[in-house]
């Protein structure tokens, strides 16, 4: 069998499954029109008028964002960790603790400095 | 340790101890300047007594290993030209020192500097000369710039500082293209012995192919002909020597200009015999226009009706003297060699007498402008009389030293250039023209009004010049001692040169 | 699948320093801010001198570590510590009592209320060691780097804290920041460059470490344009570090405007450690390709050399005069690489260590000449220096002669080294450049000179500091080093000759 025959199927169901829920939807969803409906977001944060000073963010709010991305970066590198748990062995415990201390360093760091008051 | 560095090591002891003096003990640190430098001067002199003249090849040699990851080693010796230099040098330190007594008090430091800085400089000097290794030849020859630019800029008068950084740059660019032929040697020695060295002897050995000669050549040449200075490289000189105070000109035009002309004897020719040949004719085109060029300028400064300036006119006719030597050193006869090697002794002394004298003429006058001096000739006769038996020996008036090189350079150069020889000859006549012009105008004629009440010589002035002026006539009349230490040096060079044809017989 | 090993004796120096980086942000963040200073310090300094110790007992090391990824060997340890000792003297700047060079408080508006009240407070920020050892392991890593991802990494480790310490400056604040930023923003554009030039040699390769690239190279010929395109890349990331023509518009403005003894450590560590890194790509990884990338360096080495001293000749400010200076070095140093050979390996390693000496030297005099604002770069205002202290106005020529390769000094042993190498390897094009480099370059170097001695003082303000010990002592090891070096340099020649040699 050709290998790209799996690949073009999974293809294909999620294509049908994108398709099926949109007219799905659309065939058996009730019709409310109202204000939020045609916002950006249905759902989330309602956008709030302009933000004080012409539409600039506050800059920590970038710092959060920024910690936030360290620390999901810390558990994609786990990842790989725990699927090859078992070969890896306790080499792979060391280092991923001596990992892990890296990053709770940056934390303690950060927590310490007020890195995490938003005022 | 050998002789040599014994020699070498003394001044610079002395200048540490000048500097480790306190404060405000002038005195002393003249009376010790001038002690030291006697001693070593007597050393020397000591030294060349036991020099054997008719061996051939480097005497008193030493040689130890310095860097030897490069091949570079410590290696002093010395042949009959730089036996004479070094002793000339030796000579000349206590002779300024003691010419000099009060030059330095008007300097920007401390007298007890000018002093060290002399005995530094008599160190880099006794190194210059001795080295036997290239690569050392080239760190004295270096660092012998250093104290030369603290003695002109410190203690010069004028445009002191711009003259002593000009004087330093056209050093440098000569001294980097001369190491960049170093470079080249150390390869090429590299390639063709079992390991690269800097030894002269074994770098002379080398067969080197024709174009990187002549590039390796011109390295050297150009680095030696701003030393030296040949035109068109001499621009440095007459600024140096105006703003440098008498005695740092004495060391500068007397002695360590002599560096150019030795190092075109040693280096260019025995290195390079191929190349030498093939450039000799250029050069001795540029050494006859060196010499009119000089003593044209000199005679400008002599005639003109004003500003006249006494050290810049001392300064041109070195660089007409230079022009002889250099064409003595390219017209490969004997005779012309040994002419040329007697002729930097020579002017080095007279240089030396004009150099001293008229800076005490311009310390008593205050002024430096040739025509402020008229009538010395009636007010302080010793000192005028003096400044003429110098003149005399500049412009090689028979009798006097610089006369039997003079005629040995234009001898030995009829012998193979007829023609460059009797140009050079009427150079002479040019030379009467500058000496005699300035001698004429500043001691004869009429008191200019100021000089009434100079003062003359002074016991210590008269005891200090007193030296000078008898190698002057001595050796005007009795030039053999000299000439047997150099012909052995001389006719060794030439044989590496392996001239063929006209050997200028004796 | 196999777990890898990890060789931790031969890491140690680099595992060290990063550990003690690690505690000083601990120190930071829990620790009374009264006994922040002491224990900064105290870690950094013990760190650099462990690290060197273990250097010294791994070095006879030749191999690859780290699955291949590192080369600890010979060259390695030569540069290790080179970066070691010039991190330690550069340490001993920045922790010079009072901390007058840096900002309290570097995330304050420039000029602004807080600024001023945290300067008054005296509440010094103390990241500065942390970061400062950071950029240690990184320019320890740099070298050792023997796979692309591991080199790109390092230099990231090493560029990171450098971009930020370059801002930090006390006095001049927009200056500084704007040199900070600039760093950074080319530093970045030049990393991308580099990613980018590893990608087209991996996608070439086919594997990122250096053996895998350089057996490429041999089975391929070298004759696929993309590993060229490469290492074209490659090259401008590396140009960059090493402030080499035309990548060099970075560092008058860097070296101006960042805090002087951060300046003197980023002088000194960043161009070993590129230098070291290029030394391993050229020499080892692409030496193969030496008919490709020789013509280019080449004319970047003349290049260099050329704006380095022509350029620096018109400068009115010390510390642009010695930004200038030090892209000319580059040029010089770039001759050893296009030697190719072991005289060129030991030269370029020699010119390095020799080089370092000299520099931090330089800087650390300059931070002593001051006003009542700080510290004086202004040319002019140093006139008649030799007057007033004639020890520091006699220490800083000797330095600026060591710069200029003035015999007897450990600048002209380096430059006899390299320019012999070149010379040899039959590339005489840029022994001559170099030598008509070193002419103009010794122009503006008396030119300093000359300020210092023959111009009489003018009345400004203007004063030399008497340092704390910590400055005294870097003052004086450079001093006898570039004097040392300069009138026997037979052991370190010889040790580094001894040493310098890649692991297979």
């Amino acid at each position: 069998m050709n290998p790209y025959l799996p690949i073009i199927a999974i293809g294909a169901v999620g294509f049908g499954f994108a398709a099926f829920s949109v007219v799905a939807a659309a065939i058996s969803g009730p019709r409310r029109y109202n204000r939020s409906k045609i916002d950006a977001y249905e759902c989330g944060i309602e956008p709030t008028p302009q933000a004080a000073g012409g539409g600039r963010f506050p800059v920590k709010y970038f710092l959060t964002a920024m910690l936030f991305i360290i620390f999901d970066i810390e558990i994609v590198f786990l990842y790989p960790w725990a699927v090859s748990f078992d070969q890896l062995g306790l080499f792979g415990i060391v280092e991923m603790f001596i990992f892990i201390a890296t990053v709770f360093i940056a934390y303690g760091y950060v927590w310490r400095r007020g890195g995490l008051e938003w005022d | 340790m050998n002789s040599l560095t014994i020699l070498g090591l003394l001044p610079l002891i002395g200048s540490a101890a000048l500097f480790l003096l306190p404060k405000g003990s002038d005195l002393l640190a003249k009376q010790v300047a001038l002690g030291v430098s006697i001693v070593v001067a007597i050393a020397g002199l000591g030294m060349a007594f036991s020099f054997n003249r008719s061996a051939t090849g480097f005497q008193f040699v030493e040689k130890h290993q310095w860097i030897p990851a490069f091949g570079i080693n410590y290696a002093l010796g010395v042949d009959g030209i730089s036996l004479l230099l070094i002793l000339l040098a030796l000579v000349l330190t206590p002779v300024v020192i003691a010419a000099c007594w009060h030059e330095a008090e008007g300097g920007r430091w401390s007298v007890k500097n000018f002093f060290g800085l002399i005995l530094i400089l008599e160190t880099m000097i006794v190194g210059v000369f001795a080295a036997t290794d290239i690569f050392l030849f080239y760190v004295f020859f270096e660092a012998m710039l250093i104290p030369v630019y603290f003695l002109i800029g410190g203690y010069g008068t004028g445009e002191k500082a711009a003259a002593a950084v000009k004087f330093l740059l056209y050093s440098l660019f000569g001294g980097l293209l001369m190491l960049a032929s170093i470079i080249g040697l150390y390869v090429i020695s590299g390639n063709q012995l079992q390991a690269p060295t800097f030894d002269v002897t074994a770098l002379s050995q080398l067969s080197i192919d024709p174009v990187t000669q002549r590039m390796l050549f011109l390295g050297f040449f150009i680095a030696f002909a701003i030393k030296a200075p040949l035109w068109p490289f001499h621009t440095w000189l007459p600024d140096a020597a105006r703003a440098a105070t008498p005695g740092t000109s004495v060391l500068l035009l007397g002695v360590l200009d002599k560096v150019g002309t030795y190092g075109m004897i040693r280096f260019c020719l025995s290195l390079f015999p191929e190349a030498s040949k093939e450039f000799g004719p250029t050069i001795i085109v540029l050494s006859l226009i060196s010499i009119f060029y000089g003593a044209f300028l000199a005679i400008a400064q002599g005639t003109s009706s004003g500003d006249g300036n006494i050290k810049a006119l001392i300064s041109y006719t070195s660089i007409s003297h230079f022009g002889f030597i250099t064409l003595g050193i390219f017209a490969f006869t004997e005779q012309s060699h040994s002419g040329a090697t007697l002729y930097m002794i020579n002017h080095g002394f007279s240089t030396a007498a004009l150099f001293l004298i008229a800076g005490w003429m311009i310390s008593r006058r205050k002024s430096e402008r040739i025509s402020d001096f008229g009538g010395l000739q009636r007010v302080t006769p010793i000192m005028a009389w003096l400044f003429f038996i110098a003149g005399m020996s500049s412009l090689a008036l028979p009798g006097l030293s610089s006369f039997v090189s003079e005629f040995l350079v234009l001898v030995g150069t009829f012998a193979r250039y007829p023609i460059p020889a009797i140009i050079g000859t009427i150079g002479i006549i040019f030379a009467a023209l500058y000496i005699l012009i300035p001698v004429q105008r500043a001691l004869h004629g009429p008191i200019t009004p100021g000089n009434e009440n100079l003062t003359d010589l002074t016991l210590r002035e008269k005891v200090s010049i007193a030296p000078v002026i008898a190698v002057i006539i001595f050796f005007g009349f009795y030039p053999q001692p000299l000439l047997d230490v150099i012909n052995p040096a001389a006719s060794a060079t030439l044989s590496a040169l392996q001239i063929t044809g006209i050997m200028g017989g004796k | 699948m196999n777990a890898p090993n990890i060789e931790y004796g031969i890491l140690g120096p680099i595992l060290i320093v990063l550990a003690a980086a690690l505690i000083g942000v601990l120190i930071e963040a829990f620790v009374s801010r009264r006994y922040r200073y002491i224990l900064q310090t105290g870690t950094a300094f013990a760190a650099v001198a462990l690290a060197f110790l273990q250097l010294v007992l791994i070095r006879q090391t030749s191999s690859k570590a780290a699955v291949s990824s590192m080369s600890i060997d010979g060259v390695t340890i030569v540069l290790q510590g080179s970066v070691l000792i010039f991190g330690f003297l550069g340490l001993l700047l920045i922790a010079e009592r009072g901390f007058q060079s840096f900002t309290a408080q570097a995330a304050a508006i420039p000029g602004s209320n807080e600024e001023q009240k945290a300067l008054v407070s005296g509440l010094q920020q103390t990241e500065v060691f942390p970061l400062t050892l950071f950029a240690i392991s990184g320019a320890m890593l740099f070298p050792a780097a023997n796979d692309l991802l591991t080199l790109f990494v390092s230099l990231e480790v090493l560029s990171l804290p450098l971009y930020l310490m370059a801002g930090l400056s006390q006095r001049r604040r927009l200056l500084s920041q704007e040199a900070a930023l600039k760093y950074f923003l080319l530093g970045a554009f030049s990393s991308a460059f580099f990613l980018f030039g590893s990608a087209f040699i991996y996608g070439q390769a086919g594997s990122t470490t250096f053996d895998g690239i350089r057996k490429s190279i041999v089975e391929s010929g070298g004759s696929d344009q993309f590993l060229l395109v490469g290492l074209a890349l490659l090259t401008v990331g590396l140009l960059f570090k090493v402030s080499a023509a035309p990548f060099h518009a970075w560092t008058p403005d860097v070296y101006q405007g960042s805090p002087t003894p951060v300046t003197a450590f980023m002088a000194a560590v960043t161009k070993v450690a590129a230098f070291g890194a290029a030394i391993r790509i050229y020499y080892f990884a692409v030496g193969g390709l030496v008919w490709s990338w020789r013509p280019i360096l080449i004319a970047i080495s003349i290049v260099t050399m050329a704006i380095g001293t022509v350029i620096a000749i018109a400068q009115k400010d010390i510390k642009r005069v010695l930004a200038y200076s030090a892209i000319a070095h580059s040029g010089f140093l770039l001759t050893g690489i296009i030697a190719l050979s072991k005289d060129g390996l030991n030269a370029t390693l020699i010119y390095l260590f020799t080089y370092g000496f000299t520099t931090i030297g330089t800087f650390a005099i300059v931070t002593l000449v001051r006003d009542s604002g700080g510290e004086v770069s202004d040319l002019n205002r140093w006139a008649g220096l030799g007057k007033r202290s004639p020890l520091v106005a006699g220490t800083f020529t000797l330095f600026l002669l060591g710069l200029a390769g003035i015999p007897l000094t450990s600048g002209f042993v380096g430059k006899f080294a390299i320019f012999t190498a070149a010379y040899k390897s039959g590339n005489i094009s840029v022994v001559v450049a170099g030598v008509l480099a070193s002419a103009i370059a010794a122009f503006f170097y008396i030119r300093i000179i000359v300020m210092m001695y023959f111009s009489d003082p003018v009345e400004d303000g203007t004063s030399v500091v008497i340092p704390s010990a910590m400055t005294v002592a870097t003052i004086a090891i450079c001093a006898v080093a570039t004097l040392v070096m300069g009138i026997y340099p037979q052991p370190v020649i010889s040790a580094i000759n001894s040493l310098a040699f890649f692991a297979g």
